[in-house]
């Protein structure tokens, strides 16, 4: 069973990773985006990392992307912190700094479509922690986020040391599902081979 | 001070499971003391003793910690408060309390601040947050003399009775930096 579709957008795509992606989040994770996050030295962790992302996305509690623009590693799409009977997730995307920002937006588009259309998620968040480049935040707005709250020191950036965080949310203007019996739905929503649910499209579009 | 402590009027302790049944099950009845978390109040007393048995294990690891307020004198209780989802890595959680409606304004101010600083003190956190439904006007009230400010308001955080609920963020942080904590 195939648990992480690819996505396709103009200019580029996200896949699922695989073992031989080691060295692509290697370089990425050369780059932190976040501030106190620490460039990563061992390998193995994100070998680790790999298995994780296929094991989140089985038990619907995360996703992982590898972003490409022609044919090119340049980035990770992670959904985390799922809520898949809320009907909620975060988003976040780790770029290198040769990622453009039109294509982080399509790659974040893509992804937001394809888990609205496929796990019917509805409320996405994303946080931006003060130290981040201030332009990922028209970014982020340009998807449909909206910033929501400001919190305090939320992001801790070193031992005594701390940032606050953006917290944006885009909510979609989508009917909610109609609760069925089980057996009812022959397609179940972890086995994107069951049918052809892409994240070609607009996350504001019918679903 | 240790995880219990006493004021004026109040006894703030640990719940006891084999014990606090029946009175926390009066307090988690009443709609009115969750209505701003918001969460369905308790219909049967066995409700009680799960939650008390669920305080106990999310005590153990280290997730939570809730305390009773007791009456010092008449042993009622009069309240649940506690905080939750603790992050040890970014030194931040939830706090969450259920009130009863007999309780006045000024008790919870003779708690809670004591309780804050045995937060920030002991445990080291630094930052405690607390979401609740918007428009409550006694808890609003509360985290505003507590120091507590509004940070925004999250939108469709969950369902609740048929209805999507946003919720507000409200926070406080430790007023000593966290390098001149001992």
């Amino acid at each position: 069973m195939k648990f992480t579709p690819e996505l396709t957008f103009d200019g580029g795509l996200v896949r699922p990773l695989t073992a031989d992606d080691v060295d692509n989040l290697f370089e990425i994770y050369q780059h932190p985006e976040i501030p106190g996050q620490r460039v990563i030295e061992n390998r193995e962790h994100l070998q680790r990392m790999i298995d994780l992302s296929v094991q989140m996305a089985a038990t619907q509690r995360g996703m992982m992307w590898l972003l490409e623009v022609n044919g090119e590693s340049q980035g990770l799409v992670s959904i985390y912190d799922w809520q898949p009977s809320l009907l909620r997730a975060t988003l976040r995307v780790d770029g290198l700094p040769t990622l453009k920002d039109a294509y982080r937006a399509a790659a974040m588009n893509a992804c937001m479509k394809f888990m609205a259309d496929k796990y019917h998620l509805r409320n996405f968040a994303y946080q931006w922690v003060d130290g981040q480049q201030d332009s990922l935040k028209a970014v982020i707005e340009s998807v449909g986020f909206k910033p929501a709250a400001v919190l305090r020191d939320a992001w801790r950036t070193g031992d005594t040391s701390f940032a606050n965080v953006v917290q944006y949310h885009c909510v979609l203007d989508r009917a909610k599902p109609v609760p069925r019996k089980l057996g009812d739905d022959d397609e179940l929503g972890q086995n994107i081979s069951a049918n052809g649910v892409t994240g070609r499209g607009s996350i504001g579009g019918d679903a | 001070m240790s995880w219990n402590f006493e004021t004026a009027n109040f006894s703030v302790r640990l719940p006891v499971v084999d014990q606090d049944g029946p009175q926390l099950f009066e307090l988690l009845k009443n709609q009115n003391a969750a209505a701003h978390i918001p969460r369905l109040a308790q219909t049967v007393d066995a409700q009680a003793l799960d939650e008390l048995r669920r305080m106990t294990m999310r005590f153990d690891s280290r997730e939570a910690a809730f305390w009773l307020v007791e009456g010092r004198f008449d042993k009622k209780i009069f309240a649940r408060i506690g905080i939750q989802h603790i992050n040890w890595m970014m030194l931040n959680a939830q706090l969450v309390w259920e009130l009863d409606d007999e309780l006045t304004d000024e008790g919870v101010l003779e708690f809670v601040p004591q309780l804050l600083e045995y937060v920030f003190a002991a445990l080291k956190l630094h930052r405690i947050e607390m979401r609740l439904r918007p428009q409550q006007e006694r808890h609003e009230r509360l985290l505003t003399w507590l120091g507590f400010a509004k940070e925004g308001c999250l939108p469709a955080q969950l369902e609740f009775e048929g209805e999507s609920v946003d919720l507000e963020v409200w926070s406080l942080l430790n007023p000593t930096p966290l390098q001149d904590l001992e």
